[in-house]
């Protein structure tokens, strides 16, 4: 894979973001709302909100919005929040570290699951097992986020008192070192669970119905005759099913975005989705903008590093 | 009775004889030290209270600042950081008396100079309450003397004792804000009080931490060492936090919980007409005047008396509250008008007045107009009514009971963000419910319902859009009038001619619950310092 591919995909994704950009801009601006209220609190006169209106620049032109808006974002300036008052690259810079940490946990947890779930469910294909396996996907998937959220905290939580019910860190205590890194990881059980059950499902179908074809192979019938061991058949057949579930999980990286908005709201992780939820609320324009331009980002690195992914995994893919 | 209806009545009492006022409980002998652990619903963005009315703010920053006078528990004005007031020219001068030896929490000295800048500079110009009701009547702001404060009014001006508390007019430190934007000082984040708690630190979308100020003005207080407020926008986890020990205070329980809670010995509940964002609220049903269909004064009648408040009490309040028997808050005992005829509920009544109007029930629809001016005949009785997603079962209940006496109503449900402008800005709605809070004075919260010159874009002004010169004529004589029993005479005409006129329908006062951890004890349900006098067994 060479640098100038790099370059290529990188160049091809910058138009979609743009277009991304200025569309989510006018969705935001054109919903129905004025974010003066949610600034001010009530009770103002009239004065008071235009004054508002005037100071975040809302009294002008749409057009004329957006101009100002794209002139100072290829500048690298994403604007103020309205609500924060400070640079929005700060303030999502503060909250992304935990977002960061919740999704790659749930992604590593459900992946890490979910392949092993797949193969024992493709080892057992067609007996209890395999079909307890499946059911419990199925359920993982069906399930209502905030359903197994609740459920998590008064079973797991309330129930067992091992795991807190919310935050990141421990209110009472305000600890350094390891012991820090001990009381987030303590915080961070719950929701990435629940954020990782959803993702888990899909994977381990998808893993079960690969393998199942892949272990059905004349190739593996081959491998099997000579005498290798169930183990290494596995893992031979499993590579080979690599690039489908790769292709899968990079393309789930915005729906655990999704995700995150409503387990980061119920388990009070200072995260960007708790962020986001409470943006649209206060029609936090700047800072709307600004993550959503996060989460498309997000998404194009994420297909582009599964396309690199997958050419480590299969030599014989060939990037130009 | 229907059996059903009996048994939600039932619940209702034993939840009101839990939860009836009181002092919050009482510790014998105050424990110093321990961390109280607040959990607040939502980022404040900032800890200025003195520059926003939002409600997020300020239950967040109230504890780091004081106003000139605090309130007790009956809403009276006690002193704070004046320790004393004159009222001179029959209400057109006030003097206050500063406390002495008050320091901001980095030592410098308080003075009547930050009172000054604190109206002049920054509540004046961005504090939408203090703003809409002071600017216009406020001639100045004089300090004689490093410990008086003057304040002079264009003519008597009766609320102002009740508007400088801590949620009002919290006072800010001039040598931080002077020559800065209030609004985008570092300090905002940082802030420098003189309130009972320090500001140490603030991790957004996580916590803000406050330390105990030992050199609070107020001997022997706090008696925390520390509060911690952390931010829980769910409000089911908020409870589950508490039940974990995880959290001490709860500024809200929501309905369906406070049973479970109260079972539980290890925690305390109350009720408060209080709230940093706003108290003693009235859910309120606006009916559009500017619309022909609802100028008509028999038909805004006939739906109030469709209307059965009990059930909104009961089926969405879960008890917290009680049905409203005047436009004004019965929290504000000395302005509420106790026996007014409310229109009660009456299904055949709102029938005959619907009749009378020429609304006829032809078949099982909608009601349908036969001979009314300005009203083409056939068309159907079909009303909007507009609320906030989180008041969507009020919608369902007046959909329910307005649609038994043949009017159609069609919910029409808004965020806040797009609700203001709807209603009071495009006056786009037929009606809808708002809840309008009176605050700790009439002037404050319930003038900007009914006065004409109300009637305006701002948010939760007049929404009715009701106009009548003796009820201007009668605000603006309350306004001017400093001797309580003759407000309360104004006020009272003032509920009279809105309970005979109905441009609004009272649907229900509001209470919220609050709920601790039984071994802390001694809030403040009444302000905004709530945990001043707090302290906690370990």
């Amino acid at each position: 894979m060479s640098t100038r591919y790099l370059l290529k995909r990188l160049a091809q994704a910058l138009p979609a973001v743009g277009a991304i950009l200025v569309l989510t801009f006018f969705l935001v601006h054109l919903a129905p709302g004025d974010p003066s209220v949610a600034l001010g609190g009530e009770h103002g006169d009239p004065g008071y909100y235009a004054l508002i209106r005037a100071k975040f620049g809302l009294d002008r032109p749409l057009s004329m919005q957006l101009l100002i808006y794209a002139r100072n974002v290829l500048g690298g300036d994403l604007g103020t929040s309205f609500v924060h008052g400070r640079p929005v690259v700060h303030v999502i810079a503060e909250r992304l570290p935990a977002t960061l940490l919740l999704m790659s946990t749930a992604l590593v947890v459900s992946t890490f699951v979910g392949v092993s779930h797949g193969t024992i469910a493709a080892w057992h294909a067609r007996r209890p097992t395999d079909l307890l396996l499946r059911s419990v996907a199925l359920a993982g998937q069906a399930a209502p986020s905030f359903w197994l959220a609740q459920g998590a905290i008064l079973t797991l939580a309330i129930g067992t008192g091992l795991f807190p019910v919310q935050g990141m860190t421990d209110a009472r205590r305000v600890s350094t070192g390891l012991a820090y890194v001990a009381d987030v990881a303590r915080h961070l059980v719950l929701p990435a669970l629940v954020l990782a059950v959803g993702e888990l499902a899909l994977t381990t179908r998808l893993v079960r119905a690969a393998l199942i074809e892949a272990l059905g192979t004349d190739y593996v019938r081959t491998a099997r005759a000579k005498g290798l061991p169930e183990l290494t058949v596995t893992r031979h057949a499993l590579r080979n099913t690599m690039l489908p579930i790769v292709t899968l999980i990079g393309s789930r990286v915005g729906m655990l975005c999704a995700g995150a908005v409503l387990v980061e709201s119920v388990f009070a992780w200072p995260g960007v989705g708790h962020l986001l939820l409470a943006s649209v609320l206060a029609r936090d324009y700047p800072m709307l903008l600004g993550l959503f331009l996060l989460v498309s980002v997000s998404v194009v690195l994420a297909n582009l590093l599964t396309d690199l992914a997958c050419g480590w995994l299969d030599p014989r893919l060939r990037y130009e | 009775m229907r059996r059903g209806h009996r048994s939600w009545l039932v619940m209702l009492a034993l939840v009101a004889s839990w939860l009836a006022p009181g002092p919050m409980s009482a510790q014998d002998t105050p424990i110093r030290g321990g961390t109280l652990v607040v959990a607040i619903p939502s980022d404040p963005g900032h800890l200025n209270p003195a520059i926003t009315t939002s409600g997020a703010t300020h239950t967040a920053a109230e504890l780091l600042y004081n106003g000139l006078l605090g309130r007790d528990e009956r809403g009276n004005p006690v002193p704070e950081l004046a320790e004393s007031w004159q009222i001179e020219q029959g209400g057109a001068v006030y003097r206050f008396r500063l406390q002495p030896g008050v320091k901001w929490h980095d030592g410098t000295p308080f003075g009547s100079a930050d009172v000054k800048f604190s109206f002049d500079e920054v509540l004046l110009k961005f504090h939408a309450r203090t703003k809409a009701s002071m600017e216009g009547p406020l001639a100045g702001i004089e300090t004689p003397d490093d410990r008086t404060v003057v304040f002079r009014f264009k003519q008597p001006y009766a609320p102002l004792l009740f508007q400088l508390d801590a949620t009002e007019a919290p006072i800010v430190a001039k040598h931080i804000y002077l020559g800065t934007d209030p609004q985008t000082n570092p300090a905002n984040l940082n802030p420098v009080g003189t309130g009972p708690f320090k500001f140490v630190s603030y991790k957004k979308g996580a916590e803000i931490r406050l330390a105990k100020n030992p050199g609070y003005f107020k001997k022997n207080l706090p008696y925390l060492d520390e509060v911690v407020m952390r931010i829980i926008p769910d409000a089911a986890t908020q409870v589950l936090a508490l039940e974990n020990g995880e959290v001490d205070f709860l500024w809200a329980v929501p309905g369906p919980q406070q049973a479970r809670l109260h079972a539980d010995p290890r925690f305390k509940l109350a009720q408060t007409a209080y709230n940093p964002g706003g108290s003693n609220c009235i859910m309120t049903v606006s009916f559009n005047l500017d619309r022909p269909v609802l100028k008509e004064p028999r038909l805004r009648r006939a739906l109030a008396h469709a209307t059965d408040r009990q059930q909104f009490l009961t089926q969405v309040l879960f008890g917290e509250g009680k049905v409203a028997t005047a436009p004004i808050s019965s929290e504000i005992p000395w302005a509420h008008a106790a026996g007014l005829p409310m229109p009660r509920l009456d299904r055949a009544e709102a029938e005959r007045l619907l009749d009378a109007a020429g609304w006829k029930k032809e078949g099982d629809g909608p009601r349908v107009a036969r001979g009314i001016a300005g009203v083409s005949d056939g068309t159907k009785l079909a009303i909007d009514f507009v609320h906030f997603p989180t008041f969507s079962k009020y919608g369902e209940l007046i959909r329910q009971q307005w649609g038994a006496v043949g009017v159609a109503v069609t919910l029409k449900p808004l965020e806040p963000a797009a609700f203001a402008p709807a209603i009071f800005k495009d006056r786009n709605f037929d009606t809808n419910v708002i809840s309008y809070c009176n605050g700790p004075d009439p002037e404050i919260g319930v003038r900007r319902m009914y006065h004409s010159s109300q009637i305006s874009p701002a948010p939760f002004t007049n929404a009715a859009a009701f106009r009548n010169a003796q009820v201007d004529a009668l605000f603006d004589e309350a306004a001017r009038t400093v001797d309580r029993d003759k407000r309360s005479k104004l006020y009272r005409q003032i509920q009279e001619v809105a309970v005979q006129q109905l441009p609004y329908f009272w649907l229900v006062e509001t209470l919220t619950t609050r709920a601790w951890q039984a071994r802390c004890a001694d809030f403040k349900s009444w302000v905004g310092l709530f945990a001043e006098a707090a302290s906690c067994k370990r």
